[in-house]
């Protein structure tokens, strides 16, 4: 039988690898989330946007279908996107989407080269959600907060 | 051989191309803040040609065994791993999707000359918790049933075998019929993920192993039915889960003149006996439980199964009644050690009858290894751009149970088996 004092030492080392392995994907979020303007949203929680970006989620509260876009084209902030938001590493996020891709389960968003793409398409169709770098100016698009 | 050639060679041109592509689609953030935006129809179009998304691997690679055949010559050293794959969706309006993929392959002895229809399938996506599919559907089994034959979507070249072989993977990739799924949000305590599905099985002929002197002439599969069911914990990458299959198949066999005679002769068949035979697998029943754990650059996995067949012969004293209860399970660990580098190994294990794992009884187990099989797997992924890979692949094997017999007529216990393939995906 393990002592007491042998099982705390494997907890606080399990404990101490979590926390150090999650220390890792914790950063600023880089990105702010952008919708149609016509769209009532004023904020969104972290889980909506996973679940949506991972089409779990289909229609917004009020109604319409979800449209999530990416931003394939910034790495960086796609990479925070993914980390911060889906939870996934860059790898794990291209297995989730290559897995449903080729089992003919799902297909990933559709996906913009720039953030000004990413903008024109949000303000063209109702019930787009996409995100942009920090700092860049949303046009028309209506920026929401993230809860 | 010179489809290989032309094969690799677009396979190499693929790769350096797809690679070149990022660079060239990547204007800085400030460009953009410049700019106006672009037209709607010109980011992503609006016709439904824009909706079509096209997507397709190219895989090829070798493998060796240092004893014992495995799917085809592996002794003498093998390329055939060849595998490519095209797929195209469409999604017409919101929720609903039609998709389709094609395949070719040469996998040792499970080789296919003519691509075929790998999928195809109308999705409709009515609310989360509610989706249906209709076509030849990829069967939802087990952690990663559904992408067996996608080489990017994993670490191994060879998923665990004993949970996932590539003999029977034909037959269990996909089933004509229908199917529905959904996702249910359960607050606090996670996500219920779901699937049940009814339909028949395409059985290749390579499903049943007979001798020289008999010949498969059909597989009727009356039907295919099952459900997976997975729970999504709040403990963020781990997902535990169940999956029931079951299935009825008839196997109609001819056998030669010869062998007709000789079983008139003892008296096993009546004097007008055609040489026709019908096997039935009623039930070919399986049930794995599962359990995923993905923690930032590890993933861990584990399943244990059970599959069970009961297989009766229209003329029994040919071939005897069988009631099989084979365990399965396998554990499985992969660590990122980088976005290039990718370590996994896995402990797989098969014991063809679970109620003699170590093969006591003579009669059904003349050498006593052929009763298990335990394979240990090492495997390295290089990841050498976003789409294109290489894989290092060395399996340590103690047992001959998920070997084809016909094939190795004095198999050996201890054996080794390694692969390398390289796969560009787009």
């Amino acid at each position: 039988m393990a002592r007491p004092h042998t099982v705390r030492g494997i907890l606080c080392l399990v404990t101490a690898w979590l926390a150090l392995t999650s220390a890792s994907t914790a950063s600023d979020s880089g990105f702010v989330i952008i919708v149609h303007p016509n769209n009532p949203v004023r904020s969104v929680d972290a889980d909506f946007l996973r679940d949506a970006f991972f089409k779990k989620t289909t229609h917004w509260r009020h109604g319409p279908a979800i449209r999530p876009i990416d931003l394939a084209g910034n790495v960086g902030v796609h990479d925070q996107f993914a980390r911060n938001i889906l939870k996934k590493t860059p790898a794990q996020l291209r297995a989730y989407w290559v897995q449903r891709i080729f089992s003919g389960t799902e297909i990933p968003p559709p996906s913009a080269d720039s953030p000004a793409n990413v903008i024109a398409y949000v303000i063209a169709n109702p019930g787009t959600l996409g995100y942009l770098p920090s700092g860049v100016s949303p046009g028309a698009a209506k920026v929401v907060s993230i809860k | 051989m010179r489809l290989r050639f032309l094969t690799l060679g677009w396979l190499c041109l693929l790769a350096s191309s797809v690679s070149a592509q990022p660079e060239a689609q990547l204007p800085p953030d400030k460009q953009a803040l410049t700019e106006p935006p672009p037209p709607a129809a010109d980011v992503l179009g609006s016709s439904i040609l824009s909706k079509i998304r096209i997507h397709g691997f190219v895989s090829e690679g070798a493998f060796k065994s240092t004893a014992n055949e495995y799917i085809g010559k592996s002794s003498r050293g093998s390329f055939k791993l060849l595998e490519t794959g095209l797929n195209i969706s469409v999604e017409p309006i919101d929720g609903l999707r039609v998709a389709l993929q094609l395949v070719a392959r040469s996998v040792g002895s499970l080789s296919e000359d003519v691509p075929r229809l790998d999928w195809a399938v109308i999705d409709y996506r009515w609310q989360r918790w509610l989706g249906t599919r209709a076509g030849l559907i990829k069967m939802p089994v087990g952690l990663y049933n559904e992408f067996a034959d996608i080489d990017s979507a994993r670490n191994a070249i060879l998923l665990p075998q004993s949970l996932y072989p590539v003999r029977n993977r034909d037959a269990l990739i996909a089933h004509m019929g229908f199917g529905v799924y959904g996702n249910l949000p359960l607050g606090a305590v996670g996500e219920l993920d779901y699937n049940a599905w009814f339909g028949t099985l395409t059985i290749p002929r390579s499903a049943l192993e007979l001798s020289d002197n008999a010949r498969l002439d059909s597989v009727d599969t009356r039907y295919v039915t099952g459900a997976r069911l997975f729970w999504l914990a709040p403990l963020e990458g781990l997902r535990v889960g169940f999956t029931y299959l079951r299935a009825v198949i008839d196997f109609y066999i001819s056998l030669d003149a010869a062998t007709t005679s000789q079983v008139v002769m003892a008296q096993l068949a009546p004097a007008d006996y055609d040489g026709k035979l019908k096997v039935s697998q009623k039930p070919a029943s399986f049930w794995i439980a599962s359990a995923e754990y993905i923690h930032g650059d590890w993933l861990f996995a584990a399943e244990y199964s059970h599959w069970l067949k009961y297989q009766v012969a229209s003329i029994t004293e040919l071939v005897p009644t069988l009631d099989e209860n084979a365990e399965r399970f396998y554990a499985m660990v992969n660590y990122r050690l980088s976005p290039q580098f990718e370590l996994g190994t896995y402990y797989a294990v098969v014991h063809a009858d679970a109620g003699d794992r170590t093969g006591r009884d003579k009669k059904q187990f003349p050498k006593r290894f052929q009763a298990f099989q335990r394979d240990l797997s090492l495997t390295l992924r290089v990841d050498i751009n976003e789409y294109w890979l290489c894989k290092l692949e060395g399996h340590f094997i103690d047992g001959v149970a998920d070997l084809q017999m016909t094939i190795n007529p004095d198999p050996k216990r201890y054996w080794g088996l390694f692969l390398l393939k390289t796969t560009v995906t787009f």
